[in-house]
């Protein structure tokens, strides 16, 4: 690793992971102080909803978000964050070593007396702590709304926990998918088409499953495997598949690097 | 003219790509209202749903065992779409002149910048047209199986005018920004988050009935499905609103790309 670049990296990173903390923060706040109003009237109609069927519920979504509860709640407005989430994850794997060769800025780099690898391990980890800081203002935030507006409600604080844990892989996911997938393709122009198409694709997958039955379509989804309404439910996550996307961030990374280790870089004529 | 062109064929993939995905999005929703269409009941439990839910999803007034009540609530993606392609074409084609370095070779041909700026702006005008009509003809092929009525075919129209009325924002808006910004590596991401902004704000609306004086701030919340669907017309300030933000977001971009010092 090398000093230098670490932390011009995260200098350059700096403002963008003030702006996302920033946002997710306010979508938080704005949605937690909506709580107090909508506990009151959402007891009655959750008995009602009791009775129905799960599979109309499972349509919905609705099957373990329990709204009248601070967790089932928090685990609604926690589907946005994750959204926001995997945008700036994929946002920054997307762009960790696509900029250079975008604003030709590559040759400059690359000519410097450093190894690829250094260079990647550089930038890789001035990344993860912005992702990491990222993680904490989440924390803190969400703590700290919860705190301010659960009023006299009861909830169980290791779902709100646990919810919170999956952040972090979750955004590892898409950082790594983001970086494999700037490596794959011969010139990344810009990067939030890709981004967006990324995020939101699997958003929808994921919003879509259930309905279409056997289709095991959902599980290409990271939101599927970390779907709040089920971390609830069971208040574990599913290990399998957390395992399986620790493999895939492990596995996107290692060839990550043997790809940039033998990348053609384009360079300005 | 030929700058248009130039523009016009350099969007070509990225249209394909966004119409590919909306197809996508139509016929696996389509397959979804099957499982509706067989379950009348289906309705019965949509009635005893949260009244915030409902309009937080923008579900609420929908009868999902309709046709059109399902594109009713399909709308909420169609418009999220809509407004991310409008942005994204019509920001990067500004931006992108600058981040590849291209910018100085395009200012020095002897036309006014202005004439470059609309070039580019009726560029991803047509894109956007042209993705609002493939989208419109691939609702229409998508239900066609379900012997639809003339009222949907009215609603889709009301639909998709309402597609385009958030585009033309959301193309303002994009062009405003790859104009007005210094870094044009942030605009395609800052045009994203005003949008997940936006949209958030417009599901915030529905959630407190103290909150309603949103829906002004919001273009989403300006074309309220559910309040189209049920009385066949814009509601008179939508249609105010979209015209003067497009006007001033397009004049101030006029404004502030004539003056603008160039990121080299």
């Amino acid at each position: 690793m090398n000093k230098a670049i670490y932390r011009y990296e995260l200098r350059q990173r700096w403002s963008s992971v003030g702006v996302w903390a920033g946002s997710l923060a306010g979508l938080l706040l704005t949605f937690m102080a909506l709580f107090p109003s909508f506990s009151a009237d959402m007891a009655v109609i959750n008995q009602i909803m009791e009775n129905f069927p799960p599979e109309f519920k499972a349509m919905f979504g609705l099957n373990a978000l329990n709204f009248a509860t601070l967790e089932g709640y928090f685990g609604f407005c926690f589907v946005l964050c994750q959204l926001c989430l995997a945008i700036q994850a994929a946002n920054y794997g997307l762009s960790l070593v696509s900029v250079e060769e975008a604003e030709l800025t590559a040759d400059f780099l690359l000519t410097r007396p450093l190894s690829r690898p250094t260079i990647l391990t550089s930038k890789l980890l001035a990344t993860l702590t912005s992702l990491l800081v990222t993680q904490i203002i989440l924390w803190a935030v969400s703590l700290a709304s919860i705190a301010m507006f659960k009023g006299e409600v009861h909830y169980e604080p290791r779902a709100i926990f646990l919810l919170l844990g999956s952040g972090l892989i979750f955004q590892l996911i898409f950082f790594s998918v983001g970086l494999l997938l700037s490596l794959l393709v011969r010139r990344m122009h810009s990067v939030t088409p890709w981004s967006l198409g990324l995020a939101f694709g699997t958003y929808v997958i994921s919003a879509f499953s259930g309905i279409l039955g056997d289709v095991k379509l959902e599980y290409l989804s990271p939101f599927k495997h970390f779907d709040p309404g089920q971390i609830i439910r069971d208040m574990h996550y599913d290990m399998r598949l957390v395992l399986l996307d620790g493999l895939l961030v492990v596995l996107a990374i290692s060839v990550s690097y043997w790809l940039y280790q033998k990348r053609d870089i384009t360079s300005p004529s | 003219m030929r700058m248009y062109f130039r523009e016009l064929k350099a969007g070509i993939k990225s249209l394909l790509i966004w119409t590919a995905v909306i197809a996508l999005l139509i016929n696996v929703s389509v397959i979804k209202f099957s499982a509706f269409e067989s379950n009348p009941e289906s309705l019965a439990i949509l009635d005893t749903m949260p009244p915030q839910l409902m309009e937080a999803l923008s579900m609420r007034a929908f009868n999902l065992t309709t046709l059109e009540g399902f594109f009713g609530a399909m709308f909420v993606f169609f418009a999220l779409m809509a407004a991310m392609a409008a942005a994204l074409w019509s920001s990067e084609a500004i931006a992108k002149e600058e981040r590849e370095r291209t910018v100085e070779f395009t200012l020095v041909l002897p036309i006014p910048r202005r004439r470059i700026v609309t070039a580019k702006l009726l560029a991803a005008l047509s894109n956007c047209a042209l993705f609002v009509l493939f989208t419109w003809l691939i609702s229409v092929i998508a239900s066609r199986s379900y012997a639809p009525g003339k009222f949907l075919f009215d609603f889709l129209r009301l639909e998709m005018l309402a597609m385009f009325m958030i585009e033309l924002v959301f193309l303002s808006l994009g062009t405003l920004l790859a104009c007005a910004s210094k870094t044009p590596r942030r605009v395609g991401s800052m045009a994203i988050g005003l949008i997940l902004g936006l949209y958030f704000i417009s599901i915030f609306v529905g959630m407190h009935e103290k909150l309603t004086w949103l829906k002004y701030l919001t273009p989403f919340s300006w074309f309220n499905a559910s309040a189209f669907f049920r009385s066949g017309r814009f509601e008179p300030h939508a249609l105010v609103l979209t015209g003067l933000t497009v006007v001033i977001f397009l004049f101030a971009a006029y404004f502030t790309y004539d003056r603008r010092d160039l990121y080299i």
